[in-house]
């Protein structure tokens, strides 16, 4: 069973996490001109993984007197190496906001209005057993959808299998990384993965089209992106919009929004002419040079130059740059590429690009990451995985889409349309109405829902619009099953409660476990803490030890093995990296990527793009008081200064976006000259309007009232920045 | 020798991400929307192909010649001896004096307390062998703290190493005669 059990040896190497340290308490009172605390009666340390958002950065609870009093970064834990962002930290507002939910809530009024009755969870339970267990007679099994994110996903993904349904979908293949997973696998053999394998700190050349690190913030990949800038690395960052990743850039490329590819497929065609790619490489490793050689001679750099607003000599650098860097060098494969429904040829170019530098598992390109793998218990024993088709067409009308994370954005239309009778909807740890292309396929969606159940922690707003809403622990106050993580190291690490459910309050594994027995199923989940006590044994180790690290690194390897000499295997049709794809061509797609102009705006409208700030993540931690006090509770929407100038509109004035007769509450015009024309930016996440959400119910515009809801043909992904919309003065 | 701290950023490593801001918010639970140290943003005043925009983090100098010290009636703003510009809040009377005299903007009034209220160098954790939380969590190492008295520790180091390969070294508005004891340094 145990395939690599970290060695004692191993595990005592490891040092104590930053805050395990006994500390010394009575320095506290030592300080003269301090207010005088009352005298802490126990300092207590607990272990987590961050979970305000989803990069997983380990951390160390300090609880003083029983209460959080301050989250650091576990120093050994690969992931962060002892940094939390602005939102870790923040993680103790979030834990004692009293807009929280606090009990479970059954809705009494009509859907919208707010009206719940606050239950017991035994009454929450029964009710909702009752229901699903009277749609599933009426319309089968198949009858439940689910939308799931976060460490408590698996819980609700194996009751929907325990209820006998398919139809589970993980909103972030669709709605974030599904194209770019699926365009990275077609060439390569292999996804992207969740912890982009990209060498930053050993890179001489670093080229990120929209990726914007220093602010998506995922903590692993800043740290090692600001020590490869110091390391010296030439960065080109192409964006619309001069955002805090462009400042640490050598090189920024302002591009007409939607034609990245265009720009991508120009810089393959010059350096296949030049004949200045990895030849050596490309030779021996990829397929199909000679089909794309032919295919892209259309695209010159001045085409492409007309086409992207770059200067011809920026493009021509910059592709000379990476050429001079190769093999130490990589085109950022990218993370939310949901863009223009295209997304999927966009990856297939970008990873052209890198084949042609031949950065594969070389330092300074990808890395190979290195995984710990061993044999983890089951939670939920006796379960029969649902292997029956499914209403969004993964695996159908998307063949090569992920049957197992679904197509949200799909699903949620199957549900607005009723092609089939979807009429149980649960959603966890999401947020549909913010993550989805379209809120008016969502309010049809729930419209056409007899029943809809979310798990959260916040009344988000599509709370709001639930029949019953479940409150779970946040992840301060409950254990969960241990995670294993890959990076240039594979460990696994740990979750325990800091405190106490401060409300009544469960974590997502005991909600579907009584959820699951209330239908009367009776599959077996195993107590959150006996599958870790049984996972840890089977790796030599136990509860104890973890509760002294957090995180524990168990497998040391090779991230480079290719420049170590070992023959790197490509799991794709010709057993090479394609350049030309095997698989596409078979499926009737075009096996090479193509630029394919996306809708433009007309003269007097503005493409929308919105995108994350460096203190906030997704739809989830905009009404955190921490958070919403680094920005005085200000939305900005960035416009450019020659368009603002022709509406009137003046920097820190206030406007609301409009569509159709959809228009935005007010947000504060940010003019500056360094965004495109063509475009307005905003922070994702905003203009909620659930009024449980106290500081931020309608505030700032909500993006996805006015974004796209195109659909990738290849991946299913969803493309959401061919939203034209107009600004007006509020 | 007597300690004297003080803190260096390393101003190229900063991207703005604010965790410094929040990390302090939490560690001294500092009140409403405000902060003991911030993050400002330069940009070149129009766009070229050569646009430039800094992040420049600011927070209490800690003057050898501190304003909000001399001007305090009733001495709870005081020097002490390891360098650290300090607040007895027990007999601050809240007249804002020092708020007022502070060219950088460090000071704040605290008005659950009725005080003045300021960075600390985050002391207790100085004295638990931390590094003031700021420093803990700056996910760019961006800031570098320490004993500038101790030719061992981090920030002497990173000093006599800027001062070897001719980096850009500063500190703010040293025309006031503050003597101020944070190290801007550009690579």
């Amino acid at each position: 069973m145990i395939k690599n059990r970290i060695s004692r040896r191993r595990f005592l190497q490891g040092t104590l996490a930053t805050g395990a340290a006994a500390a010394s308490l009575s320095s506290i009172s030592l300080i003269a001109g301090e207010v005088s605390q009352p005298a802490p009666t126990g300092v207590t340390y607990a272990q987590n993984w961050c979970e305000m958002c989803f990069w997983k950065c380990g951390l160390t609870a300090k609880v003083v007197d029983g209460k959080v009093h301050k989250l650091e970064g576990q120093k050994d834990c690969p992931s962060n190496r002892g940094k939390l962002c602005a939102k870790g930290n923040a993680g103790i507002a979030q834990l004692y906001d009293p807009d929280r939910l606090q009990k479970p809530l059954i809705r009494t009024g009509e859907r919208g209005s707010g009206q719940f009755k606050e239950v017991s969870w035994d009454e929450a339970i029964k009710y909702v057993a009752e229901k699903c267990n009277g749609l599933k007679e009426k319309y089968g099994s198949g009858t439940f959808s689910l939308f799931a994110h976060g460490s408590g996903e698996h819980a609700f993904v194996d009751l929907l299998h325990i209820m006998g349904s398919p139809n589970i979908c993980i909103p972030s293949y669709s709605q974030c990384t599904g194209s770019r997973d699926i365009g990275w696998a077609l060439t390569y053999g292999k996804p992207v993965g969740g912890k982009e394998p990209v060498d930053s700190e050993n890179a001489k050349c670093i080229m990120l089209l929209g990726r914007n690190i220093a602010e998506a913030l995922h903590m692993g990949e800043l740290i090692d992106f600001i020590n490869g800038c110091a390391n010296g690395a030439y960065v080109i960052y192409v964006d619309p919009r001069y955002n805090k990743t462009a400042a640490k850039a050598n090189k920024y490329m302002m591009i007409k929004p939607g034609t990245d590819t265009a720009l991508v497929l120009a810089m393959i065609n010059y350096i296949i002419v030049k004949e200045i790619y990895n030849k050596e490489f490309v030779e021996k490793y990829t397929y199909g040079l000679e089909e794309l050689s032919a295919h892209v001679r259309r695209y010159t750099t001045k085409w492409a130059s007309e086409v992207t607003e770059i200067p011809e000599k920026d493009i021509i650098e910059a592709a000379v740059k990476l050429c001079e860097a190769a093999p130490n060098c990589y085109i950022h494969p990218g993370r939310r590429l949901t863009r223009y429904g295209s997304d999927t040829q966009f990856v297939r170019a970008i990873a052209i690009l890198n084949a042609l530098m031949g950065n594969w598992e070389t330092p300074g390109g990808i890395f190979k990451p290195v995984p710990l793998k061993f044999d983890t218990p089951h939670m939920v024993h006796d379960l029969e995985k649902v292997d029956a088709e499914r209403a969004d067409g993964a695996g159908t009308e998307f063949p090569i889409a992920s049957v197992d994370l679904g197509l949200a954005n799909k699903m949620m239309q199957a549900i607005a349309e009723q092609k089939h009778p979807l009429k149980g909807m649960f959603v966890y740890g999401c947020n549909p109405f913010h993550n989805q292309g379209s809120t008016d396929v969502v309010a049809k969606a729930i419209e056409a829902s007899e029943f809809i159940v979310t798990c959260e922690i916040y009344m988000t707003d599509t709370a709001w619009y639930s029949d019953v809403i479940l409150p779970e622990s946040t992840y301060l106050e409950r254990y969960d099953p241990i995670i294993s993580t890959a990076r240039k190291s594979g460990y696994i690490q740990f979750r325990e409660p800091a405190v106490k459910p401060l409300h009544d309050t469960l974590g997502a594994w005991e909600i579907a476990a009584r959820l699951s027995k209330a239908m009367g199923y009776q599959n077996h989940f195993m107590d959150v803490r006996e599958y870790n006590t049984e996972l840890l044994e089977s790796l030599g180790l136990s509860e104890k030890v973890m509760q002294k690290h957090g995180s524990l690194v168990g497998a040391e390897g090779d991230p480079f093995p290719l420049a170590s000499g070992i023959e790197p295997e490509f799991h794709t049709p010709s057993g090479k990296i394609e350049l030309f794809s095997n698989m596409l061509n078979d499926l009737g797609y075009d096996p090479l990527p193509s630029y394919q102009a996306p809708p433009m705006p007309k003269a007097d409208e503005f493409r929308l793009l919105f995108g994350r700030v460096s203190f906030h993540t997704h739809a989830r931690t905009q009404n955190n008081e921490w958070l919403l006090a680094l920005h005085h509770s200000e939305v900005e929407l960035w416009i450019n200064s020659g368009r603002a100038k022709a509406l009137g509109i003046k920097n820190g004035d206030k406007v609301c976006v409009t569509k159709g007769n959809k228009k935005s509450n007010p947000c504060i015009a940010k003019v500056v000259d360094h965004i495109h024309r063509d475009a307005v930016f905003l922070p994702h996440g905003f203009g909620s309007v659930s009024k449980g959400l106290t500081r931020i119910s309608g505030v700032g515009a909500r993006d996805s009232d006015f974004t796209s809801d195109e659909t990738d043909p290849i991946s299913g992904g969803a493309g959401f920045h061919n939203g034209f919309v107009r600004i007006v003065k509020a | 020798m007597k300690k004297k701290y003080a803190m260096a950023y390393i101003v190229d490593r900063c991207v703005d991400c604010k965790a410094c801001m929040v990390a302090c918010k939490a560690e001294w639970e500092v009140p409403e929307d405000k902060f003991r140290t911030h993050i400002d943003t330069g940009v070149s005043p129009d766009y070229t192909d050569t646009m430039r925009m800094h992040f420049l983090p600011h927070q209490c100098n800690h003057c050898d010649d501190a304003p909000c010290v001399t001007v305090c009636p009733t001495k709870a703003s005081y020097k002490r001896e390891d360098g650290i510009v300090s607040v007895n809040q027990k007999i601050c009377v809240g007249c804002k004096y020092c708020i007022v005299s502070c060219p950088y903007d460090a000071r704040f009034f605290n008005h659950e307390l009725g005080v003045a209220e300021k960075c600390t160098f985050c002391l207790p954790r100085i004295a638990e062998g931390l590094a003031p939380a700021c420093v803990t969590t700056c996910p760019g190492n961006v800031r570098v703290f320490g004993d500038i008295n101790d030719p061992n520790s981090e920030i002497s180091a990173l000093l006599r190493d800027a001062a070897t390969n001719h980096y850009k070294v500063w500190k703010l508005r040293q025309d006031l005669g503050t003597r101020p004891n944070i190290y801007y340094i550009q690579k």
